[in-house]
């Protein structure tokens, strides 16, 4: 039994004007009839308001794929019918092809990010970064140890003082940097901290963590961990490394919604001790420094045994071993680019001093 | 209609009926990581939409999540390129004072390079505003048809930014200035069908909203004279006072300049508005809503960190597994609350205040309908993205 005519309320979608309309089922009770139109149930779609107000499926559109009139029924016999006649009154219809197009856009919107970090990034970065002049580096370098000092403890961790250690560091900096014909004036701190680590930051500025001297067996070895770090500081890679956390920290910022820029020194200390340089620019500073242990005598028999010391070594992986999986290979290449020590770098007593420097 | 062509405006709202739309899709937000939040806004937008009532006809907002989604994934790429390279520009040249500041001059361009940090947002966040309102409007539709806002944000930024130095640099004086020609600038460019909107009024006639915001600074100069004079208890005193003073007149500002502003609009065909919010009853509904959100919050917060509290009991026994298990719970718990005292919020503080707002406007002149006309649809260009983006979404 179809219930009769009642009056609605009628937007054309075309003027603004109300118009009160007789609505009646079909005959055949598979649509609606009023003026001139006729909408078919299967075609009628809710849309949220006082009553029932419906819209017209028609797969053109806006955002919408319906047409812009509405009808809009009281509460009565009339959408009580329709409420149940209607198959799909609440469907939220997509038009085709829209999850195709959704995929290409968040793709698209990788790619971009993509792009940005690793390649777009980079180059404005090193571009810039060979363009800053030296004291301000220096200057830069300082405030990132602060930072790393801060950031590695719950209070500061202390740079170690003791005068016996800190003569031996003197000896063995003397011994790699006298002579060398070095742009930067190298400037070494050890770090009162367990982790076994070294980095370099802008400026010149090297540091050793205490773990490292605690794990190390002979002053040949420190020295050539440091060797490979004045390999980077040489080629500048710890300025570049900061344009870059300064480029990243901007993103990071969209993300965290911090706009002040506070990130960057953050960013690069977390960089700086576990993140990384690139592939090559750690094999450059490999290269540096088996040339630099060579040429100073200290041979790369040290640093090869590093190496292997600290393969097995699970948890955070050292600055110097973060991009390279096979560090075995590095040993090899260490032992094939120099022999052992023909000088040692430390007598036994200086070396004592040393691994003693934090007390 | 009371008057001759007079329509009122009503919201009817129900919070039993916003409430579960609010908190079911909170926490369906919570549950994909924030992307159904786009979804969630399209929903309790459609809801909030359809109770706004102008005569016996109701509003309809046509927006879909997907598109704010689309929308949020373009504004991202954009602004990840703008701040990267603002970011890496700045800190080039901010470098060789943050680190290492030589003299006095050195100190204040120091702050400066900071605040810049900020300010280069700053364009960003008043585009977006505009796109935002004009993505709110282009979706907006009654009597089935479409309302509009003209492209325009870059004249909108370039006018922000003019009116935002001038304020700032009178020291706040000419904020009435700054309120009535930005909302003039989008008033002028909306559209509803073929109508025009235009703004009229002047905009010195907001002083009389903002003297109770001069009162208010004007005790804190005071306040400062005094501290000069070394009368710290004084000076302490009319701080205080200036403070609150000031702040109740910011309230009774927004208040009054919406109702100068809304009463002086007008629409092509003699349509017109009357506005009659008033600030004693805002500041009431704020107060009532959110002491029942905190009665409310408090409860759902007891109820849901209760069996936490339980399983904490022990945990030092328990294994490496457990502990995680528990912690994983409590961050859930956590996010949970959260989204409970967002969707209390929504409904009890955001959404009378809303009601009070919308139900104080009459429009007269309402024949003025019969002649407009449908316009085409609008793209929307990117759909709220930026905004949401910069994280400055209102309350709906």
């Amino acid at each position: 039994m179809l219930p009769g005519a009642e009056e609605a309320v009628w937007f054309d979608g075309v003027s603004a004007r109300r118009q009160v309309v007789m609505v009646e089922p079909s005959p055949d009770g598979r649509a609606l009839r009023f003026g001139r139109e006729v909408w078919p149930l299967d075609r009628l779609r809710r849309i949220e308001g006082e009553g029932l107000v419906l819209a017209h499926l028609t797969g053109e559109g806006d955002e919408l794929p319906h047409d812009p009139a509405r009808l809009v029924l009281a509460e009565g016999p009339l959408a009580e019918w329709v409420r149940g006649a209607a198959p799909a009154l609440d469907r939220r219809d997509l038009r085709r092809g829209t999850w195709g197009r959704v995929a290409g856009r968040v793709a698209l919107a990788g790619v971009a990010l993509a792009v940005i970090l690793f390649v777009f990034l980079p180059r404005i970065s090193d571009l810039l970064a060979d363009q800053m002049p030296l004291e301000q580096e220096v200057a830069f370098g300082d405030a990132v140890v602060r930072q790393v000092q801060v950031w590695l403890g719950d209070e500061e961790v202390p740079l170690c003082r003791k005068p016996e250690g800190l003569a031996a560091l003197e000896k063995m900096e003397r011994r790699l940097t006298e002579g060398q014909g070095l742009t930067y004036d190298i400037e070494l701190s050890v770090m009162d901290h367990e982790m076994v680590n070294a980095f370099a930051a802008p400026g010149g500025r090297i540091v050793i963590l205490r773990g490292l001297l605690d794990e190390a067996e002979a002053a040949e070895e420190v020295a050539g961990v440091l060797a490979h770090e004045i390999g980077h500081v040489e080629a500048r890679d710890p300025v570049r490394l900061a344009f870059r956390s300064a480029g990243s920290a901007g993103i990071l910022a969209l993300v965290l919604g911090d706009v002040t820029g506070g990130a960057v020194i953050g960013l690069l200390g977390d960089h700086l001790l576990s993140a990384s340089y690139t592939r090559e620019a750690e094999a450059a500073a490999d290269e540096f420094a088996f040339a630099l242990l060579a040429r100073t005598a200290v041979g790369t028999e040290g640093l090869a045994a590093f190496f292997e010391r600290i393969e097995g070594m699970g948890g955070d992986l050292p600055e110097i071993l973060s991009t390279h999986p096979a560090s075995g290979n590095r040993a090899e290449a260490a032992r094939e680019a120099g022999g052992g020590a023909v000088e040692p770098v430390l007598t036994a007593a200086e070396w004592q001093a040393l691994r003693g420097i934090c007390g | 209609m009371d008057h001759a062509g007079e329509m009122r405006v009503a919201y009817r709202g129900d919070p039993a009926k916003l409430f579960p739309l609010a908190l079911g899709t909170g926490v369906l937000g919570v549950v994909t990581l924030g992307i159904y939040r786009f979804w969630a806004k399209a929903r309790i937008r459609r809801h909030v939409w359809s109770k706004v009532q102008l005569g016996e006809d109701g509003f309809e907002f046509t927006g879909t999540g997907l598109e704010m989604f689309l929308g949020f994934l373009m504004a991202v790429v954009a602004l990840a390129v703008y701040l990267a390279v603002v970011q890496v520009i700045l800190f080039a040249f901010g470098i060789r004072f943050i680190f290492d500041p030589q003299n006095e001059m050195e100190e204040i361009a120091q702050g400066v390079s900071i605040g810049l940090s900020f300010l280069a947002v700053l364009p960003l966040m008043l585009f977006a505003a505009y796109r935002a309102r004009r993505y709110k409007l282009a979706r907006t539709r009654f009597r089935g048809i479409r309302f509009a806002m003209e492209t325009a944000a870059g004249g909108y930024m370039l006018r922000g930014l003019f009116y935002l130095a001038l304020t700032v640099g009178t020291a706040g004086l000419l904020w009435p200035l700054m309120t009535f020609r930005l909302e003039a600038f989008m008033t002028e460019r909306t559209w509803y069908g073929t109508a025009r909107f235009r703004q009229g009024g002047r905009w010195t006639a907001l002083y009389g909203a903002y003297f109770h915001v001069l009162v208010g600074m004007g005790l804190l100069v005071l306040a400062v004279v005094f501290g000069a004079m070394e009368e710290g208890w004084m000076a302490g005193l009319l701080g205080f006072v200036g403070v609150i003073w000031g702040m109740v007149g910011l309230i009774l500002y927004r208040v009054r300049a919406f109702a100068y502003l809304m009463s002086h609009k007008e629409m092509d065909g003699g349509l017109g508005f009357r506005a009659e919010p008033r600030a004693g009853s805002v500041v009431w509904l704020y107060l009532k809503g959110v002491f029942i959100v905190g009665l409310l919050g408090g409860i759902a917060s007891a109820v849901i960190f209760a069996p936490l509290g339980t399983l904490m009991v022990g945990i030092e026994e328990a294994s490496e597994l457990v502990q995680i298990e528990i912690a994983v719970l409590g961050v859930l718990s956590y996010l949970l609350m959260l989204t409970v005292f967002g969707a209390l919020t929504l409904v009890f503080v955001s959404q009378p205040i809303l009601g009070h707002f919308v139900g104080s406007v009459t429009v007269t002149g309402a024949e003025a309908l019969e002649v407009v006309r449908q316009r085409v649809s609008d793209r929307g260009a990117d759909a709220e993205g930026l905004a949401d983006a910069l994280d400055m979404g209102g309350a709906f």
